[in-house]
């Protein structure tokens, strides 16, 4: 660009007027290697950019439900011959006493779906139904049988915040950064339990999640203050760059200054492609319709989806989508386990939905589909018909990214207790999407706070779900 | 971590250390180098120039350095009046009066305050944090301690114990030692271990020590938690013989009221439990048969013989018959969704009437009187022994692996630890005294980073094997051993460390300064000012001081800048008003601190780098990032601090748009405009002073706003 005459007279310092860079973005014209959008050139450590070999999964897409799924009541049926009877019970929650307490029945009726014939409950019928793309495990385990204390081990694979440890999205926008230079690496949607689903922690503010809304403003601060107008705007841009000219040129060594400049544009090339990114105009009915857009009790949650769709279609790496989060989480059904039928309703549709067009367009084979908790829930009763915590045993499933389709993985033990077949500490899970990502456990690494800090301390992919 | 941790007690043996690390060895004054500059400083800075052949940068223009020095000092840019007295002070020693007279300002004191409440870790509320409400009171005490430069030893030793000592600290004085009474307000001090009970009775000592060893003698000790520390001369077992020192700490809450206001808050809660009791008897006298027809239904769900346990009154059941009833108690509690379920419509209509009712009178709780939380020390802790803890998880000490208190490492003379004043006083001897290498030198470093932009050690609180070994060792002791000559006056180090050559000089480097820029691209032997970017405090702080909307008044509860949402009840145990009136109050009140159920540091603090007080911030990281961009150029922030800055612009000065844009650089980037910005300036405005608006943005989004060069 410096090689136009024209605009050299222009602009003197060599940079480019801001109207001329909106006309010619998706040109590709700024060819700068960065590694998000959010790149910047402080002290923190910078991504290391490409996967350790081919990636199975170029995104993923991360749903977490908030408060603790029962399994039980899912994807993990059991008989109901222990219903009734007193067994030993170790409280979670309030109830730290060990006590007995008597099974209650399951009241769902599982039927067998798909080729695979993996029995899913009456709560997940469309989920069914695309079960043979789906690896169910069954043997999730981790050691905290309080909320948030759960979420954060689930979410950073650590335990306690004596450090401040990184969401395992920031850890993927660290170590790989963004495909698309217009938008973040790592977004959440939806609200979490816990501010730590979206910390950068120790890895920097630079690679925490972005929050993103299905709505009119995406992102915080994207748009002008109402009396702006466009044209004002764009006037004020080439001004700044005027005003901003003598002090860069004076400090052109100091990398700091050149950041700045780029933070401006990547601020001003997120007004344009954010809202593009929230806009669904362009999507047919018979695609809203299948996320149940076009459904009250699926609606919200079928918008936040097809936007989690249109993010990874778009290149963002790490889509976190949490689901009746806040307080406690939604799924907290300690007083009565039909609680979760609601939920249910809210999300089976939308899933389905999500697995079924990301087929049909061919990205499911490159994009990683997650549905977690933070841990299961009892088989014995609190309150009657309610489910205490159970880290000791719960479902995670996996569909797309490279991940065996139609596969049921571990088991737990008959009541639906502890994980006894092939048990998975929830770290496996992590480790098996840096693994589909393309990435080594190595690159989840940093040496800070005079100390190794790593994603997985201890953990291994889950082999036998990887096609 | 399960990595290096021996699972078990055993405490591996480790190698001895054949040389002693710099950082422990004692501090010996070094002799100037030859020079004609007045500042010793100086001296060092350019004899090490000298002998690399840097040619180092002028000094900067008055006006460059007057805002340098304002928002360094005080965090506040330099008003137009104060520009005009500083530039037309021609004195030869304006500059020193002006350094003066910044140091004395109470702001200077909220400025460096804040600075030092990040390194010990100050927050409004963690996830547990008992000591939250009045936790401010602590932060006042540091402004005040700091506006009136209390002895450095001082100000660490009344954090500790909450006593002054009568004479300056002499490791090698025997016997007991007389301490002063405490005043009126140094418990506030205690603030910064009150800061670190949590849930646990050990989280105290642990937070203590985490604070104290980083912050005070620059080692970052808590890897030896679990293992021994890889690197630094602290093996695990010193590390509880430190944490030993605090293990018999307990928190102590006081109440903030004279005897008039607490008779007072107890006759209110009397007289409202006076009300409340019938309105609860018609509750629960109304819910009674429902209830009754709950548990009965419950009572036959269950087998027989359980049931006969249940129907039998509590006293008459047997120790066996006690248990299965408490195993069954859960499913027999009936909650109130339960109950209300069970109500017909009309019923539960009248239900909840009477209860909206009974909540209707509050009963005025004890907290609303302002209280404190202290430590103290508990004899019967202090009986206690101390043990490893087995991973460093605070429920798991190993019983077989028990420890003494302590030092973390042996000055000399090496005399064994005397407990007789207690073990903190003697640990806070131990730690201020002039034996002690790293107390003086860990202080005056940070004191130099704050003015520098950068520490003469890079790692502030790391003095250890990887924090590196200081650009200008010589200067640093020079600087550790004046500290401790003149009493250790902070302000006096201030002075030397601004008013230096050093200090004062241009931070732009043209062409001429090629080779100078070669030899040193990263400026650690200083020969050019280092660029700085605002902090997130100051560039609220210079907002708002330019609109005319920033209130100075210092103490006090923090304040919330988010306005409107539904956490606004809960944040108000925390924060109080953002300012009176139209005012907005400084960014060193702003709320923070960590929690994870809610945001409690707002987006703001996190997008300009400012840490929660997890942990003690002792370098916050200069990030240039699109949210910062975004911050400035759409937040209502700065639109309200545009809209008020272009009034007053239009108001104040007398002369038209060309006077409006003078004073607009003169509020904002603390100087006048050349004549062709002027002239630029105006053509924008294009005779229009309804584009003021759009002008205060610029000025505010431009880089010389967000930059101190």
């Amino acid at each position: 660009m410096s090689g136009d005459p024209l605009l050299s007279k222009l602009y003197p310092c060599g940079r480019i007027a801001r109207r001329r860079f909106i006309h010619q973005l998706g040109g590709g014209f700024l060819g700068l290697a960065l590694g998000g959008i959010w790149a910047e050139a402080g002290e923190a450590p910078q991504p290391a950019g490409l996967p350790d070999r081919p990636p199975k999964a170029k995104s993923v897409i991360f749903l977490f439900m908030c408060g603790g799924v029962s399994h039980i009541d899912t994807f993990d049926p059991k008989d109901n011959k222990w219903a009734g009877k007193l067994i030993d019970a170790v409280g979670f929650g309030d109830n730290l006493a060990e006590m007995r307490r008597p099974v209650i029945p399951c009241l769902r009726t599982f039927k067998h779906y798909g080729k695979s014939g993996i029995p899913v409950s009456d709560w997940f019928p469309h989920v069914g139904g695309v079960i043979d793309d789906i690896a169910v495990v069954r043997s999730m385990w981790c050691h905290e049988g309080n909320h948030f204390p759960a979420v954060i081990e689930t979410t950073t694979g650590q335990r306690g915040r004596q450090f401040d440890h990184p969401a395992l999205g920031s850890w993927v926008s660290h170590a790989l950064g963004s495909a698309n230079q217009n938008l973040p690496s790592f977004v959440n949607i939806g609200r979490p339990s816990s501010p730590v689903q979206l910390t950068g922690g120790y890895l920097g503010a630079s690679v925490a999640a972005t929050p993103f809304q299905a709505g009119q403003t995406p992102v915080p601060n994207l748009y002008p203050p109402r009396d702006g107008t466009r044209t004002g705007r764009d006037r004020q841009m080439e001004m700044l760059e005027t005003m901003n000219c003598e002090f860069r040129e004076t400090y052109a060594v100091n990398s700091d200054i050149q950041a700045r400049a780029k933070a401006y544009e990547l601020a001003a090339r997120m007004q344009l492609s954010a809202p593009e990114a929230v806009d669904f105009s362009s999507e047919p009915d018979h695609v809203k319709s299948l996320y149940g857009i076009d459904e009250k009790e699926t609606q919200e949650f079928g918008k936040q989806l097809l936007l989690a769709r249109r993010l990874a279609e778009r290149g963002v790496r790490f889509i976190q989508i949490c689901h009746a989060g806040g307080g406690n989480g939604g799924w907290d059904a300690h007083g009565d386990i039909s609680t979760h039928a609601p939920h249910c309703r809210a999300t089976d549709k939308p899933i389905a939905g999500l697995i079924r067009d990301l087929k049909q367009r061919g990205m499911l084979d490159e994009t990683l589909v997650v549905w977690t908790s933070e841990f299961g829930r009892t088989p014995w009763s609190q309150n009657t018909t309610g489910r205490d915590h159970n880290p000791k045993g719960y479902t995670s499933w996996m569909a797309g990214g490279g991940i065996k389709g139609g596969v049921i993985h571990g088991g737990t033990d008959e009541v639906g207790y502890k994980a006894v077949d092939s048990p998975h500490y929830c770290s496996d899970l992590h480790a098996t999407i840096i693994h589909q990502l393309g990435m080594n456990l190595a690159s989840m690494e940093v040496h800070t706070l005079g100390r190794t800090m790593r994603l997985v301390e201890d953990g291994t992919r889950i082999r036998e779900i990887i096609a | 971590m399960a990595v290096f941790g021996p699972a078990t007690g055993a405490v591996p043996v480790r190698k001895p250390s054949t040389e002693v690390w710099w950082s422990l060895k004692p501090v010996v004054k070094p002799t100037l180098p030859e020079g004609a500059e007045p500042n010793p400083v100086d001296r060092f800075i350019n004899a090490e120039l000298r002998i690399r052949g840097i040619r180092a940068v002028g000094a900067a223009d008055k006006a460059t350095l007057l805002r340098r020095a304002h928002l360094d000092l005080t965090g506040l840019p330099p008003s137009p009046a104060e520009q005009e007295a500083f530039l037309a002070d021609t004195s030869a020693d304006a500059y020193e009066k002006l350094v003066d007279r910044l140091l004395d300002d109470r702001q200077h004191a909220v400025r460096y305050a804040r600075r030092w409440l990040d390194v010990l870790r100050y927050a409004d509320a963690d996830e547990r944090m008992v000591a939250a409400p009045g936790i401010h009171l602590w932060r006042d005490w540091v402004i005040n301690a700091l506006h009136e430069d209390m002895p450095y030893d001082q100000f660490v030793q009344l954090q500790l114990t909450g006593r002054r000592a009568n004479e300056r600290t002499q490791m090698s004085a025997t016997g007991y030692r007389s301490r002063r009474e405490p005043r009126p307000g140094d418990e506030f001090a205690l603030g910064l271990l009150a800061r670190g009970a949590g849930e646990n009775p050990q989280d105290l000592a642990i937070n203590a020590v985490d604070t104290v060893s980083t912050a005070f003698m620059g080692m970052t000790v808590g890897c030896a938690k679990c293992h021994d520390h890889v690197y630094d001369p602290v093996s695990q077992r010193e590390y509880y013989a430190m944490k030993a020192l605090f293990d018999p700490l307990v928190l102590r809450k006081i109440t903030l009221a004279g005897p008039a206001e607490l008779m007072e808050s107890n006759k209110a809660m009397a007289e409202a439990e006076k009300r409340r009791a019938p309105l609860e008897k018609a509750v629960n006298d109304f819910a009674a048969p429902y209830r009754a027809k709950l548990r009965e239904e419950r009572l036959l769900m269950l087998p027989p013989e359980i049931q006969a346990v249940m129907r039998k009154p509590e006293n008459r059941r047997t120790v066996g018959e006690q248990k299965i009833a408490d195993d069954y108690f859960p499913v027999l509690r009936i909650d109130e969704d339960k109950l209300t379920g069970a109500m017909p419509e009309e019923v539960r209509r009248t239900y909840e009437e009477l209860r909206s009712r009974l909540n209707g009178v509050e009963v005025p709780r004890g907290q609303a009187l302002p209280v404190f939380y202290t430590v103290e020390t508990d004899p019967l802790r202090e009986k206690e022994k101390s043990h490893v803890l087995i991973s460093g998880d605070p429920s798991r000490p190993d019983l077989q692996n028990e420890v003494q208190p302590g030092w973390p490492f042996a000055t000399a003379p090496a005399l064994p630890p005397d407990f007789r004043d207690g073990r903190i006083e003697a640990f806070t001897d131990w730690l201020t005294a002039l034996e002690n290498p790293l107390f003086a030198r860990v202080a005056v470093n940070r004191l130099w980073q704050w003015h520098f932009g950068g520490g003469l050690v890079r790692n502030p609180s790391d003095f250890g094997e990887l924090g590196g070994r200081p650009s200008h060792p010589a200067l640093l002791d020079w600087l550790a051993a004046e500290f401790v000559e003149c009493g250790y006056s902070m302000r006096h180090m201030h002075w030397l460390m601004v008013t230096s050559e050093a200090y004062r000089r241009g931070s732009a480097a043209g062409v001429e300064f090629q080779e100078s820029q070669q030899l040193d691209p990263a400026d650690t032997l200083l020969w050019h000012f280092r660029l700085q970017r605002l902090e997130a405090e100051p560039v609220w702080d210079s907002l708002h001081a330019a609109a005319g909307i920033l209130d100075l008044q210092t103490g006090g509860r923090s304040f919330d800048i988010r306005e409107g949402d539904g956490e606004k009840n809960r944040r108000r145990e925390l924060s109080d008003k953002a300012g009176s009136g139209n005012l907005k109050r400084r960014g060193a009140y702003i709320v923070r601190g960590y929690s994870s159920s809610r945001d409690v540091t707002p987006d703001f603090l996190r997008t300009f780098d400012v840490d929660d007080g997890r942990e003690p911030c002792p370098v916050r990281t200069q990030t240039v990032t699109a949210p910062q961009a975004l911050f400035l150029m759409n937040s209502p922030d700065v639109d309200r601090a545009c809209a008020q800055l272009a009034e007053r612009l239009e108001r104040e000065p007398e002369g038209g748009l060309p006077a409006a844009v003078d004073l607009a650089w003169r509020l904002v980037f603390s100087r006048l405009p050349s004549a062709a910005e002027k002239a630029g300036a105006l053509q924008y405005l294009e005779n229009d002073a309804a584009r003021l608006k759009e002008l205060c943005w610029l000025m505010f989004n431009s880089d010389e706003f967000i930059y101190v060069r």
